[in-house]
Protein backbone atom coordinates (compact mmCIF):
# COMPACT_ATOMS: atom_id res chain seq x y z
CA UNK A 1 0.00 0.00 0.00
CA UNK A 2 2.79 2.39 0.91
CA UNK A 3 4.73 1.64 -2.28
CA UNK A 4 1.49 1.97 -4.27
CA UNK A 5 0.65 5.31 -2.66
CA UNK A 6 4.10 6.62 -3.38
CA UNK A 7 3.96 5.46 -7.01
CA UNK A 8 0.68 7.34 -7.42
CA UNK A 9 2.19 10.43 -5.84
CA UNK A 10 5.24 10.21 -8.12
CA UNK A 11 3.01 10.04 -11.20
CA UNK A 12 0.82 12.90 -10.01
CA UNK A 13 3.94 15.05 -9.56
CA UNK A 14 5.18 14.01 -12.99
CA UNK A 15 4.38 16.62 -15.67
CA UNK A 16 4.09 13.97 -18.40
CA UNK A 17 0.76 12.90 -16.95
CA UNK A 18 -0.71 16.38 -17.35
CA UNK A 19 0.44 16.56 -20.93
CA UNK A 20 -1.31 13.25 -21.65
CA UNK A 21 -4.47 14.39 -19.88
CA UNK A 22 -4.46 17.63 -21.86
CA UNK A 23 -4.23 15.67 -25.10
CA UNK A 24 -7.07 13.42 -23.94
CA UNK A 25 -9.28 16.39 -23.07
CA UNK A 26 -8.49 18.07 -26.41
CA UNK A 27 -9.30 14.95 -28.39
CA UNK A 28 -12.62 14.41 -26.53
CA UNK A 29 -13.66 17.99 -27.19
CA UNK A 30 -12.36 17.74 -30.75
CA UNK A 31 -14.61 14.74 -31.40
CA UNK A 32 -17.48 17.18 -31.97
CA UNK A 33 -15.67 18.38 -35.06
CA UNK A 34 -15.86 14.86 -36.51
CA UNK A 35 -19.55 14.81 -35.63
CA UNK A 36 -20.14 17.89 -37.82
CA UNK A 37 -18.89 16.10 -40.89
CA UNK A 38 -20.98 13.00 -40.12
CA UNK A 39 -24.51 14.24 -40.60
CA UNK A 40 -26.98 12.76 -38.09
CA UNK A 41 -24.26 10.61 -36.49
CA UNK A 42 -22.65 13.19 -34.24
CA UNK A 43 -23.63 11.63 -30.87
CA UNK A 44 -22.49 8.19 -32.01
CA UNK A 45 -19.19 9.62 -33.24
CA UNK A 46 -18.64 11.51 -29.99
CA UNK A 47 -19.36 8.39 -27.88
CA UNK A 48 -17.08 6.31 -30.07
CA UNK A 49 -14.33 8.90 -29.95
CA UNK A 50 -14.56 9.38 -26.18
CA UNK A 51 -14.21 5.63 -25.57
CA UNK A 52 -11.36 5.36 -28.07
CA UNK A 53 -9.57 8.26 -26.34
CA UNK A 54 -9.87 6.52 -22.96
CA UNK A 55 -8.44 3.34 -24.42
CA UNK A 56 -5.57 4.99 -26.30
CA UNK A 57 -4.52 7.51 -23.64
CA UNK A 58 -4.87 4.89 -20.90
CA UNK A 59 -2.64 2.62 -22.97
CA UNK A 60 -0.09 5.40 -23.45
CA UNK A 61 0.12 5.94 -19.67
CA UNK A 62 0.36 2.19 -19.17
CA UNK A 63 3.09 1.75 -21.79
CA UNK A 64 5.22 4.81 -21.07
CA UNK A 65 5.07 4.77 -17.29
CA UNK A 66 4.70 0.98 -16.89
CA UNK A 67 7.61 0.04 -19.14
CA UNK A 68 10.02 2.06 -17.02
CA UNK A 69 8.40 1.41 -13.65
CA UNK A 70 10.95 -1.04 -12.19
CA UNK A 71 13.80 -0.21 -14.57
CA UNK A 72 13.82 3.40 -13.41
CA UNK A 73 14.10 2.29 -9.78
CA UNK A 74 17.05 0.08 -10.67
CA UNK A 75 18.67 2.65 -12.91
CA UNK A 76 18.32 5.49 -10.41
CA UNK A 77 19.33 3.15 -7.57
CA UNK A 78 16.42 4.19 -5.39
CA UNK A 79 15.86 0.47 -4.94
CA UNK A 80 18.97 0.05 -2.78
CA UNK A 81 17.49 1.73 0.24
CA UNK A 82 14.00 0.35 -0.36
CA UNK A 83 14.85 -3.33 -0.79
CA UNK A 84 17.27 -3.25 2.15
CA UNK A 85 14.19 -2.60 4.31
CA UNK A 86 12.29 -5.56 5.79
CA UNK A 87 10.21 -5.79 2.62
CA UNK A 88 9.70 -8.72 0.27
CA UNK A 89 10.51 -8.08 -3.35
CA UNK A 90 7.15 -9.26 -4.63
CA UNK A 91 5.48 -6.78 -2.26
CA UNK A 92 7.45 -4.04 -3.96
CA UNK A 93 6.55 -5.21 -7.49
CA UNK A 94 2.87 -5.54 -6.63
CA UNK A 95 2.92 -2.20 -4.82
CA UNK A 96 4.36 -0.44 -7.87
CA UNK A 97 1.77 -2.13 -10.07
CA UNK A 98 -1.09 -1.21 -7.74
CA UNK A 99 0.10 2.42 -7.66
CA UNK A 100 0.14 2.65 -11.44
CA UNK A 101 -3.26 0.97 -11.70
CA UNK A 102 -4.63 3.47 -9.17
CA UNK A 103 -3.34 6.24 -11.41
CA UNK A 104 -4.93 4.66 -14.49
CA UNK A 105 -8.21 4.17 -12.59
CA UNK A 106 -8.26 7.83 -11.55
CA UNK A 107 -7.36 8.99 -15.07
CA UNK A 108 -9.99 6.73 -16.65
CA UNK A 109 -12.62 7.87 -14.15
CA UNK A 110 -11.78 11.52 -14.87
CA UNK A 111 -12.04 10.94 -18.62
CA UNK A 112 -15.30 8.95 -18.21
CA UNK A 113 -16.89 11.66 -16.05
CA UNK A 114 -15.84 14.45 -18.40
CA UNK A 115 -17.01 12.44 -21.44
CA UNK A 116 -20.34 11.76 -19.70
CA UNK A 117 -20.76 15.45 -18.89
CA UNK A 118 -19.93 16.37 -22.48
CA UNK A 119 -22.50 13.86 -23.77
CA UNK A 120 -25.11 15.36 -21.43
CA UNK A 121 -24.37 18.81 -22.83
CA UNK A 122 -24.88 17.40 -26.33
CA UNK A 123 -28.25 15.97 -25.31
CA UNK A 124 -27.26 12.34 -24.80
CA UNK A 125 -26.57 10.45 -21.58
CA UNK A 126 -23.97 7.80 -20.70
CA UNK A 127 -25.85 4.51 -20.28
CA UNK A 128 -25.06 0.95 -19.18
CA UNK A 129 -23.29 0.15 -22.44
CA UNK A 130 -20.99 3.14 -21.89
CA UNK A 131 -20.12 1.92 -18.36
CA UNK A 132 -19.52 -1.61 -19.63
CA UNK A 133 -17.11 -0.28 -22.22
CA UNK A 134 -15.23 1.77 -19.59
CA UNK A 135 -15.02 -1.26 -17.26
CA UNK A 136 -13.58 -3.49 -19.97
CA UNK A 137 -11.17 -0.77 -21.05
CA UNK A 138 -9.91 -0.72 -17.47
CA UNK A 139 -9.46 -4.51 -17.51
CA UNK A 140 -7.57 -4.29 -20.78
CA UNK A 141 -5.28 -1.64 -19.32
CA UNK A 142 -4.75 -3.78 -16.20
CA UNK A 143 -3.49 -6.57 -18.45
CA UNK A 144 -1.34 -4.31 -20.63
CA UNK A 145 0.17 -2.66 -17.53
CA UNK A 146 1.04 -6.07 -16.05
CA UNK A 147 2.92 -6.90 -19.26
CA UNK A 148 4.69 -3.52 -19.12
CA UNK A 149 5.72 -4.10 -15.49
CA UNK A 150 7.04 -7.57 -16.33
CA UNK A 151 9.15 -6.14 -19.14
CA UNK A 152 10.37 -3.27 -16.99
CA UNK A 153 11.95 -5.86 -14.67
CA UNK A 154 13.77 -7.51 -17.54
CA UNK A 155 14.60 -4.98 -20.23
CA UNK A 156 15.14 -1.31 -21.06
CA UNK A 157 12.17 1.06 -21.17
CA UNK A 158 12.45 1.65 -24.93
CA UNK A 159 12.53 -2.03 -25.82
CA UNK A 160 9.85 -2.77 -23.23
CA UNK A 161 7.60 -0.03 -24.57
CA UNK A 162 8.06 -1.31 -28.14
CA UNK A 163 7.16 -4.86 -27.12
CA UNK A 164 4.10 -3.73 -25.14
CA UNK A 165 3.02 -1.48 -28.00
CA UNK A 166 3.36 -4.41 -30.44
CA UNK A 167 1.42 -6.66 -28.08
CA UNK A 168 -1.25 -3.95 -27.82
CA UNK A 169 -1.57 -3.66 -31.59
CA UNK A 170 -1.44 -7.41 -32.30
CA UNK A 171 -3.61 -8.07 -29.27
CA UNK A 172 -6.46 -6.29 -31.04
CA UNK A 173 -6.04 -8.44 -34.12
CA UNK A 174 -4.98 -11.87 -32.87
CA UNK A 175 -7.46 -13.53 -35.26
CA UNK A 176 -5.21 -12.53 -38.15
CA UNK A 177 -2.40 -14.63 -36.68
CA UNK A 178 -4.46 -17.82 -36.97
CA UNK A 179 -6.48 -17.18 -40.06
CA UNK A 180 -3.66 -17.25 -42.58
CA UNK A 181 -4.25 -18.13 -46.25
CA UNK A 182 -4.10 -21.91 -47.01
CA UNK A 183 -0.72 -21.77 -48.74
CA UNK A 184 0.86 -21.12 -45.30
CA UNK A 185 -0.29 -24.55 -44.06
CA UNK A 186 2.58 -26.63 -42.68
CA UNK A 187 5.13 -23.81 -42.80
CA UNK A 188 7.27 -22.65 -39.89
CA UNK A 189 5.67 -19.20 -40.09
CA UNK A 190 2.25 -20.74 -39.61
CA UNK A 191 3.40 -22.60 -36.46
CA UNK A 192 5.11 -19.49 -35.11
CA UNK A 193 2.12 -17.23 -35.67
CA UNK A 194 -0.25 -19.81 -34.24
CA UNK A 195 1.95 -20.03 -31.14
CA UNK A 196 1.84 -16.22 -30.94
CA UNK A 197 -1.95 -16.41 -31.19
CA UNK A 198 -2.11 -18.46 -28.01
CA UNK A 199 0.51 -16.40 -26.12
CA UNK A 200 -0.56 -12.86 -27.02
CA UNK A 201 -3.63 -11.85 -25.02
CA UNK A 202 -6.69 -11.30 -27.16
CA UNK A 203 -7.47 -7.67 -26.40
CA UNK A 204 -10.42 -7.58 -28.77
CA UNK A 205 -12.29 -9.48 -26.03
CA UNK A 206 -12.39 -6.14 -24.20
CA UNK A 207 -13.49 -4.07 -27.18
CA UNK A 208 -17.21 -3.40 -27.00
CA UNK A 209 -16.72 0.14 -28.16
CA UNK A 210 -18.85 -0.06 -31.30
CA UNK A 211 -21.75 -1.57 -29.31
CA UNK A 212 -21.43 1.19 -26.71
CA UNK A 213 -21.27 3.86 -29.43
CA UNK A 214 -24.65 2.64 -30.63
CA UNK A 215 -25.96 2.40 -27.07
CA UNK A 216 -26.34 -1.39 -27.21
CA UNK A 217 -25.39 -3.13 -23.94
CA UNK A 218 -23.73 -6.55 -24.13
CA UNK A 219 -24.75 -9.41 -21.82
CA UNK A 220 -23.30 -9.11 -18.30
CA UNK A 221 -22.21 -12.74 -18.62
CA UNK A 222 -19.90 -11.68 -21.45
CA UNK A 223 -18.56 -8.79 -19.35
CA UNK A 224 -17.96 -11.20 -16.45
CA UNK A 225 -16.15 -13.63 -18.71
CA UNK A 226 -13.95 -10.86 -20.16
CA UNK A 227 -13.14 -9.59 -16.65
CA UNK A 228 -12.15 -13.12 -15.58
CA UNK A 229 -10.03 -13.57 -18.72
CA UNK A 230 -8.25 -10.28 -18.02
CA UNK A 231 -7.78 -11.01 -14.33
CA UNK A 232 -6.24 -14.44 -14.98
CA UNK A 233 -3.88 -13.11 -17.65
CA UNK A 234 -2.91 -10.19 -15.41
CA UNK A 235 -2.26 -12.49 -12.44
CA UNK A 236 -0.09 -14.77 -14.58
CA UNK A 237 1.96 -11.84 -15.94
CA UNK A 238 2.43 -10.37 -12.45
CA UNK A 239 3.51 -13.76 -11.08
CA UNK A 240 6.21 -13.97 -13.79
CA UNK A 241 7.24 -10.36 -13.05
CA UNK A 242 7.65 -11.19 -9.34
CA UNK A 243 9.67 -14.31 -10.14
CA UNK A 244 11.92 -12.39 -12.55
CA UNK A 245 12.56 -9.75 -9.91
CA UNK A 246 12.99 -12.09 -6.96
CA UNK A 247 16.59 -13.12 -7.53
CA UNK A 248 17.76 -10.17 -9.55
CA UNK A 249 21.12 -8.73 -8.48
CA UNK A 250 20.95 -4.99 -7.97
CA UNK B 1 28.44 -10.44 25.61
CA UNK B 2 26.45 -8.95 22.71
CA UNK B 3 25.51 -11.22 19.84
CA UNK B 4 27.65 -11.02 16.70
CA UNK B 5 26.04 -8.48 14.39
CA UNK B 6 27.43 -9.83 11.12
CA UNK B 7 28.73 -13.28 10.30
CA UNK B 8 29.61 -14.61 6.90
CA UNK B 9 30.77 -18.12 6.06
CA UNK B 10 32.34 -18.93 2.71
CA UNK B 11 30.51 -15.97 1.19
CA UNK B 12 31.29 -15.76 -2.52
CA UNK B 13 29.99 -13.95 -5.55
CA UNK B 14 30.94 -14.70 -9.12
CA UNK B 15 29.62 -12.72 -12.05
CA UNK B 16 29.57 -14.23 -15.51
CA UNK B 17 30.18 -11.55 -18.08
CA UNK B 18 30.07 -11.91 -21.81
CA UNK B 19 33.63 -11.80 -23.16
CA UNK B 20 35.26 -11.70 -19.72
CA UNK B 21 34.18 -15.09 -18.43
CA UNK B 22 33.78 -15.55 -14.69
CA UNK B 23 34.69 -12.59 -12.50
CA UNK B 24 35.17 -13.52 -8.86
CA UNK B 25 34.06 -10.43 -7.02
CA UNK B 26 34.11 -11.93 -3.51
CA UNK B 27 35.84 -15.19 -2.62
CA UNK B 28 35.19 -17.41 0.36
CA UNK B 29 34.70 -14.59 2.84
CA UNK B 30 34.59 -15.55 6.52
CA UNK B 31 33.87 -12.49 8.61
CA UNK B 32 32.65 -11.81 12.12
CA UNK B 33 31.65 -8.35 13.32
CA UNK B 34 30.80 -8.25 16.99
CA UNK B 35 28.00 -6.28 18.59
CA UNK B 36 28.64 -2.62 19.50
CA UNK B 37 31.75 -2.50 17.37
CA UNK B 38 32.99 -0.07 14.74
CA UNK B 39 34.41 -2.16 11.93
CA UNK B 40 36.22 -0.65 8.97
CA UNK B 41 36.12 -2.54 5.70
CA UNK B 42 39.05 -1.61 3.48
CA UNK B 43 40.08 -2.38 -0.04
CA UNK B 44 40.87 -0.73 -3.34
CA UNK B 45 38.22 0.03 -5.95
CA UNK B 46 36.90 -3.26 -7.30
CA UNK B 47 38.16 -5.28 -4.32
CA UNK B 48 34.63 -6.51 -3.59
CA UNK B 49 33.59 -4.22 -0.71
CA UNK B 50 30.35 -2.98 -2.24
CA UNK B 51 29.39 -6.46 -3.45
CA UNK B 52 29.93 -7.81 0.08
CA UNK B 53 27.83 -5.00 1.52
CA UNK B 54 25.07 -5.63 -1.04
CA UNK B 55 25.03 -9.30 -0.07
CA UNK B 56 24.66 -8.29 3.59
CA UNK B 57 21.72 -6.09 2.61
CA UNK B 58 19.98 -8.75 0.50
CA UNK B 59 20.46 -6.82 -2.75
CA UNK B 60 22.81 -9.35 -4.35
CA UNK B 61 22.48 -13.12 -4.09
CA UNK B 62 25.65 -14.98 -3.07
CA UNK B 63 26.96 -17.61 -5.47
CA UNK B 64 28.06 -19.65 -2.46
CA UNK B 65 28.15 -19.36 1.32
CA UNK B 66 25.87 -17.24 3.42
CA UNK B 67 25.64 -14.01 5.37
CA UNK B 68 23.79 -13.61 8.66
CA UNK B 69 22.71 -10.53 10.57
CA UNK B 70 22.29 -11.20 14.29
CA UNK B 71 22.02 -14.90 13.46
CA UNK B 72 19.31 -14.58 10.81
CA UNK B 73 19.98 -15.14 7.09
CA UNK B 74 20.47 -11.77 5.37
CA UNK B 75 18.03 -12.85 2.64
CA UNK B 76 15.26 -13.02 5.24
CA UNK B 77 13.39 -9.68 5.40
CA UNK B 78 13.11 -10.13 9.19
CA UNK B 79 16.92 -9.94 9.42
CA UNK B 80 16.87 -6.60 7.63
CA UNK B 81 14.67 -5.10 10.35
CA UNK B 82 17.92 -4.91 12.34
CA UNK B 83 19.78 -3.20 9.51
CA UNK B 84 20.16 0.41 8.45
CA UNK B 85 21.95 0.82 5.12
CA UNK B 86 23.59 3.85 3.56
CA UNK B 87 24.66 3.23 -0.07
CA UNK B 88 27.77 4.84 -1.50
CA UNK B 89 25.65 7.26 -3.54
CA UNK B 90 22.33 7.46 -1.73
CA UNK B 91 19.47 8.01 -4.19
CA UNK B 92 15.99 8.93 -3.09
CA UNK B 93 12.83 10.01 -4.81
CA UNK B 94 13.68 13.51 -5.99
CA UNK B 95 10.10 14.71 -5.77
CA UNK B 96 9.98 14.03 -2.01
CA UNK B 97 11.27 16.26 0.76
CA UNK B 98 13.57 14.87 3.50
CA UNK B 99 10.63 14.78 5.92
CA UNK B 100 8.47 12.90 3.38
CA UNK B 101 11.37 10.55 2.63
CA UNK B 102 11.78 9.61 6.29
CA UNK B 103 8.00 9.16 6.55
CA UNK B 104 8.00 6.88 3.49
CA UNK B 105 10.72 4.63 4.92
CA UNK B 106 9.12 4.71 8.38
CA UNK B 107 5.84 3.50 6.90
CA UNK B 108 7.67 0.76 4.99
CA UNK B 109 8.81 -0.45 8.40
CA UNK B 110 5.27 -0.29 9.76
CA UNK B 111 5.86 2.71 12.04
CA UNK B 112 2.89 4.84 13.08
CA UNK B 113 2.69 8.60 12.55
CA UNK B 114 3.72 9.41 16.14
CA UNK B 115 6.84 7.25 15.96
CA UNK B 116 7.72 8.70 12.56
CA UNK B 117 7.36 12.27 13.86
CA UNK B 118 9.61 11.46 16.84
CA UNK B 119 12.13 9.80 14.52
CA UNK B 120 12.16 12.84 12.24
CA UNK B 121 12.74 15.20 15.17
CA UNK B 122 15.67 13.12 16.34
CA UNK B 123 17.19 12.72 12.85
CA UNK B 124 16.72 16.41 12.04
CA UNK B 125 18.48 17.33 15.27
CA UNK B 126 21.29 14.80 14.87
CA UNK B 127 21.92 15.62 11.20
CA UNK B 128 20.93 19.28 11.15
CA UNK B 129 18.18 18.71 8.58
CA UNK B 130 15.58 21.01 10.11
CA UNK B 131 16.28 23.87 7.68
CA UNK B 132 15.61 21.74 4.59
CA UNK B 133 12.83 19.55 6.02
CA UNK B 134 10.28 20.59 3.41
CA UNK B 135 12.48 21.25 0.39
CA UNK B 136 12.43 18.68 -2.40
CA UNK B 137 15.58 16.54 -2.59
CA UNK B 138 16.03 17.47 -6.26
CA UNK B 139 18.91 19.94 -6.24
CA UNK B 140 20.45 18.78 -2.95
CA UNK B 141 24.25 18.66 -2.75
CA UNK B 142 26.14 15.42 -2.14
CA UNK B 143 26.61 16.34 1.50
CA UNK B 144 22.91 17.03 2.02
CA UNK B 145 21.94 13.78 0.31
CA UNK B 146 24.37 11.97 2.59
CA UNK B 147 22.60 13.47 5.60
CA UNK B 148 19.22 12.35 4.29
CA UNK B 149 20.79 8.94 3.68
CA UNK B 150 21.90 8.79 7.29
CA UNK B 151 18.42 9.76 8.45
CA UNK B 152 16.96 6.92 6.36
CA UNK B 153 19.54 4.47 7.75
CA UNK B 154 18.37 5.39 11.24
CA UNK B 155 14.70 4.68 10.47
CA UNK B 156 13.43 1.94 12.76
CA UNK B 157 16.35 2.40 15.15
CA UNK B 158 18.28 -0.60 13.77
CA UNK B 159 21.10 -1.94 15.95
CA UNK B 160 23.36 -2.43 12.90
CA UNK B 161 24.37 0.28 10.44
CA UNK B 162 26.08 -0.74 7.21
CA UNK B 163 27.60 2.28 5.50
CA UNK B 164 29.21 2.10 2.07
CA UNK B 165 31.89 4.80 1.75
CA UNK B 166 30.05 7.24 4.03
CA UNK B 167 32.82 9.83 3.76
CA UNK B 168 33.46 9.76 0.02
CA UNK B 169 32.86 13.03 -1.77
CA UNK B 170 32.39 15.00 1.43
CA UNK B 171 34.32 18.10 2.39
CA UNK B 172 36.46 18.04 5.56
CA UNK B 173 33.57 19.35 7.69
CA UNK B 174 31.23 16.74 6.27
CA UNK B 175 33.75 13.97 6.95
CA UNK B 176 34.17 15.17 10.47
CA UNK B 177 30.40 15.19 10.96
CA UNK B 178 30.19 11.58 9.76
CA UNK B 179 33.10 10.50 11.98
CA UNK B 180 31.57 12.09 15.05
CA UNK B 181 28.17 10.66 14.24
CA UNK B 182 29.54 7.13 13.93
CA UNK B 183 31.33 7.38 17.26
CA UNK B 184 28.28 8.92 18.93
CA UNK B 185 25.86 6.30 17.61
CA UNK B 186 28.08 3.53 18.93
CA UNK B 187 28.70 5.17 22.27
CA UNK B 188 25.27 6.57 23.07
CA UNK B 189 23.02 4.08 21.31
CA UNK B 190 25.08 0.92 21.38
CA UNK B 191 24.96 0.47 17.63
CA UNK B 192 27.28 -1.69 15.58
CA UNK B 193 28.73 0.15 12.62
CA UNK B 194 30.21 -1.65 9.64
CA UNK B 195 31.55 0.73 7.04
CA UNK B 196 33.78 0.72 4.02
CA UNK B 197 36.11 3.60 3.34
CA UNK B 198 39.03 4.83 1.30
CA UNK B 199 39.90 7.45 3.89
CA UNK B 200 42.35 5.43 5.93
CA UNK B 201 43.07 8.20 8.40
CA UNK B 202 39.40 8.27 9.40
CA UNK B 203 39.28 4.50 9.69
CA UNK B 204 42.36 4.49 11.88
CA UNK B 205 40.86 7.13 14.12
CA UNK B 206 37.50 5.57 14.87
CA UNK B 207 37.57 1.82 14.17
CA UNK B 208 37.93 -0.93 16.74
CA UNK B 209 38.75 -3.46 14.08
CA UNK B 210 39.38 -3.51 10.36
CA UNK B 211 39.11 -6.00 7.53
CA UNK B 212 41.26 -5.71 4.44
CA UNK B 213 39.95 -7.09 1.18
CA UNK B 214 42.27 -7.71 -1.76
CA UNK B 215 40.81 -9.04 -5.03
CA UNK B 216 37.75 -10.35 -3.23
CA UNK B 217 39.69 -12.18 -0.50
CA UNK B 218 39.88 -11.09 3.12
CA UNK B 219 43.59 -10.91 3.86
CA UNK B 220 43.25 -9.47 7.33
CA UNK B 221 40.57 -9.01 9.97
CA UNK B 222 41.40 -7.84 13.46
CA UNK B 223 42.22 -4.97 15.79
CA UNK B 224 44.46 -2.08 14.83
CA UNK B 225 47.25 -3.36 17.04
CA UNK B 226 47.03 -6.79 15.43
CA UNK B 227 47.89 -5.45 11.99
CA UNK B 228 51.00 -7.31 10.83
CA UNK B 229 54.13 -5.24 11.30
CA UNK B 230 52.27 -2.57 13.23
CA UNK B 231 54.17 -3.47 16.41
CA UNK B 232 57.44 -2.57 14.72
CA UNK B 233 57.87 0.68 16.52
CA UNK B 234 60.85 2.79 15.59
CA UNK B 235 62.37 6.09 16.67
CA UNK B 236 63.02 9.04 14.43
CA UNK B 237 65.35 11.97 15.15
CA UNK B 238 65.78 15.11 13.12
CA UNK B 239 69.11 16.90 13.33
CA UNK B 240 70.30 20.19 11.84
CA UNK B 241 73.79 21.64 11.44
CA UNK B 242 75.63 18.47 10.40
CA UNK B 243 78.22 18.53 7.67
CA UNK B 244 77.53 16.30 4.65
CA UNK B 245 80.32 13.94 5.72
CA UNK B 246 79.03 13.68 9.30
CA UNK B 247 75.48 13.10 8.06
CA UNK B 248 76.72 10.30 5.79
CA UNK B 249 78.68 8.77 8.63
CA UNK B 250 75.62 8.78 10.94
CA UNK B 251 73.40 7.48 8.13
CA UNK B 252 75.65 4.44 7.89
CA UNK B 253 74.90 3.64 11.55
CA UNK B 254 71.12 4.32 11.30
CA UNK B 255 68.29 2.09 10.03
CA UNK B 256 67.17 4.84 7.68
CA UNK B 257 68.10 8.33 6.58
CA UNK B 258 66.44 11.15 4.69
CA UNK B 259 67.93 14.56 4.00
CA UNK B 260 65.63 17.56 3.71
CA UNK B 261 65.49 21.34 4.03
CA UNK B 262 64.69 21.01 7.71
CA UNK B 263 67.74 18.87 8.45
CA UNK B 264 68.59 15.17 8.34
CA UNK B 265 66.08 12.64 9.61
CA UNK B 266 67.55 9.39 10.95
CA UNK B 267 65.54 6.32 11.84
CA UNK B 268 66.70 3.98 14.60
CA UNK B 269 65.42 0.48 15.12
CA UNK B 270 65.09 0.89 18.90
CA UNK B 271 65.51 3.41 21.71
CA UNK B 272 69.13 2.53 22.57
CA UNK B 273 70.29 2.93 19.01
CA UNK B 274 68.42 6.26 18.85
CA UNK B 275 70.13 7.51 22.02
CA UNK B 276 73.55 6.57 20.64
CA UNK B 277 72.77 8.33 17.33
CA UNK B 278 71.59 11.47 19.17
CA UNK B 279 74.74 11.58 21.35
CA UNK B 280 76.99 11.20 18.32
CA UNK B 281 75.12 13.92 16.40
CA UNK B 282 75.46 16.35 19.30
CA UNK B 283 79.17 15.50 19.70
CA UNK B 284 79.68 16.43 16.03
CA UNK B 285 78.04 19.83 16.53
CA UNK B 286 74.56 18.99 15.34
CA UNK B 287 71.39 20.47 16.85
CA UNK B 288 68.63 17.98 17.82
CA UNK B 289 65.31 19.33 16.46
CA UNK B 290 63.02 16.37 17.01
CA UNK B 291 63.11 13.01 18.74
CA UNK B 292 59.96 10.85 18.47
CA UNK B 293 58.61 7.34 18.58
CA UNK B 294 56.90 6.50 15.29
CA UNK B 295 54.42 3.76 14.42
CA UNK B 296 53.54 2.47 10.97
CA UNK B 297 50.28 4.08 9.86
CA UNK B 298 47.28 2.10 8.67
CA UNK B 299 48.00 3.48 5.22
CA UNK B 300 51.54 2.08 5.35
CA UNK B 301 50.27 -1.33 6.44
CA UNK B 302 47.45 -1.30 3.88
CA UNK B 303 49.81 -0.38 1.07
CA UNK B 304 52.30 -3.04 2.11
CA UNK B 305 49.65 -5.76 2.38
CA UNK B 306 48.09 -4.75 -0.90
CA UNK B 307 51.49 -4.86 -2.59
CA UNK B 308 52.37 -8.24 -1.05
CA UNK B 309 49.07 -9.76 -2.22
CA UNK B 310 49.11 -8.42 -5.74
CA UNK B 311 52.77 -9.28 -6.35
CA UNK B 312 52.36 -12.71 -4.77
CA UNK B 313 54.66 -11.86 -1.87
CA UNK B 314 54.54 -13.45 1.55
CA UNK B 315 51.19 -13.19 3.22
CA UNK B 316 50.98 -12.05 6.80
Amino acid sequence: MIVAGNTLRESVRDKVLYVLLLFAATSILGSKALGWISVGQDIKIVRDFCLASMSVFGALISIFIGASLLYKEMDKKTLYTILSQPLRRHEFVLGKYAGLMALIAVTLAAMAVSSGAYLLVLGSAPDVSFLQAVLLTFMKLALVTALAVLLSAATSPILGALIVFSAYVFGHATGVLRDLPPHFDGTFAKGLLEAAYYVIPNLSNFSIQSEAANGVAVAWAYVGWAVLYGALYTAALLAVACLAFERKDL
Amino acid sequence: MPMDAVTTAGLSKTYHQLGRGAVHSVRDLDLVVGGNEIYGFLGRNGAGKTTTIKMLCGLVQPTAGEARLFGKPARDPAARAALGYLPEQPYFYEYLTPRETVRFYGRLRGMDDGAIAALWDRAADLLDLGGVADRRIRGFSKGMRQRVGFAVALVGDPPLLVLDEPMSGLDPLGRRMVRELIVRLRKEEGKTIFFSSHVLGDVEEICDRVGILVDGRLVFSGGMDDLPGRDMKRTELRVAGLSRADAADLAARAAGHAAGDGGDTFTAADGDAANALAAEALRRGGRLLEFRRAQESLEDVFTRMQHAETTGGARP
